[in-house]
């Protein structure tokens, strides 16, 4: 016999019964924050914890930024009417799609080369039209981020009546949602321990947002950023040595930037997976090695952000597992 | 001004991209390539004057020819030649 689950009529969400009138309520703050979880086999310091945002309700940090960017929109009047776009290698997309389908607002993605299939995919399962971009579009004066070029060009075109570009890269509620959020879950949930913070290059929303509510709180918090090398084969990052730095980075929050390659960021990804159990995408494994590789066993509590989860890069994944784990006869 | 005009077949589609600022008509004619067979022929309308050195980048780029090239008033219209190797 199949129970039947009572839903209260229209309500108002309940956190501590894990009851929600709409997913978007499940969106994280100080009081229901993202988990905390140490990392107990993969990385030699004893104190290190990632931020579970994979465990966001669409799937990865950036459901804070859309939501932040979508609410500045609603704040300003900002949609008008016009169909949203935005360039994303995914995450920021995801969020923006779903959040759309629920408010039924038409979102158009310009994504870059190479983003894994599955991506696309679950964007065009949410209703988004996802426009792939080479990052050399224009063959003339290129600009270094097609994706980025072509979403602007579409805001701009038709004299800026068909789309607005919510433009996580420069836009300011992208690093007020980590000041508001993730900042303050983190030295909650430390208790004011924290001692460095270590996150990737990419939008800079969280590095900056986090860094500044962090340092404001303890200037004597570390913040460190995380950047891939040129040509690099990790979504979410940015290398600036091919990519424009965004207006979203302030410079002035970081103590260190480290440089981390595709194949120390896959190593560690895969032991976090096999060691750690903890099933998480590419960016964290290259959060992680670079914790593991600088933060010493006295520098205290060492939080890393765990952008998103494994599941969309599979593909990637089994390119470097090979026959692992499944013989053949 | 007009580049070539020769007697070339008429064109098996128009796309008007006006209004449209790089990189965004070059992305729509990339598109409107691809819907077409090896010898046929885009018609390319572009109001964005960086399209004057895009377009014809973009089909050299392509393997594909630029058969004629218009100048008129604001607007540049492009006959793009589909090649066989795109």
């Amino acid at each position: 016999m199949t129970a039947q689950i009572q839903v209260s009529p229209v309500g108002i969400s309940d956190r501590a019964l894990r009851r929600f009138e709409d997913i978007r309520d499940l969106l994280p703050d100080v009081d229901n924050p993202t988990p905390l979880v140490r990392v107990r086999n993969s990385v030699s310091a004893p104190n290190v914890y990632l931020k579970l945002e994979w465990l966001n309700p669409f799937g990865s940090i950036k459901d804070r930024a859309a939501a932040y960017l979508l609410r500045g929109l609603s704040e300003t009047d900002g949609l008008a009417g016009r169909e949203i776009v935005e360039a994303s290698s995914g995450n920021t997309a995801i969020a923006l799609a779903a959040m759309g389908a629920l408010s039924g607002t038409k979102v158009t993605i310009t994504i870059p080369d190479g983003v894994p299939q599955e991506t696309k995919t679950l964007l065009r399962m949410l209703g988004a039209q996802v426009w792939e971009t080479p990052d050399e579009l224009c063959p003339v004066d290129h600009p270094k981020d097609g994706a980025i070029a072509l979403a602007r060009s579409l805001a701009a075109s038709g004299d800026g009546s068909l789309y607005v570009m919510t433009d996580q890269y420069e836009n300011p509620n992208n690093v007020r949602a980590h000041y508001e959020t993730t900042g303050p879950e983190i030295w909650k949930q430390t208790g004011g321990a924290v001692k460095a913070f270590y996150a990737g290059f990419g939008t800079c929303g969280t590095i900056t947002g986090v860094g500044r509510y962090l340092k404001e709180q303890n200037p004597d918090i570390r913040v460190v950023a995380i950047e891939p090398e040129k040509g690099h084969r990790l979504p979410g990052l940015k290398s600036f040595a091919e990519a424009n730095e965004p207006g979203n980075l302030d410079r002035n929050v970081l103590d260190d930037v480290i440089m981390v390659t595709d194949d120390s960021a896959y190593d560690m990804t895969m032991q976090l997976h096999s060691r750690d159990g903890l099933l998480v995408g590419p960016s964290t494994g290259a959060i992680v090695h670079a914790i593991n590789a600088n933060a010493g066993s006295s520098e205290g509590v060492v939080v890393g952000v765990s952008p998103d989860g494994s599941a969309k890069y599979t593909t990637y994944f089994q390119d470097r597992l090979g026959t692992q784990g499944q013989p053949t006869l | 001004m007009t580049t070539n005009p020769t007697s070339e077949p008429a064109p098996a589609v128009t796309l008007d991209t006006s209004g449209l600022l790089c990189p965004l008509p070059v992305y729509k004619a990339a598109l409107a390539l691809k819907g077409i067979e090896p010898g046929q022929i885009l018609e390319l309308i572009c109001t964005d004057p960086g399209s004057l050195a895009d377009i014809p980048a973009m089909a050299h780029q392509r393997g594909d020819r630029l058969v004629r090239t218009e100048d008129r008033d604001t607007t540049q219209v492009f006959w793009i030649e589909k090649g066989t190797t795109t």
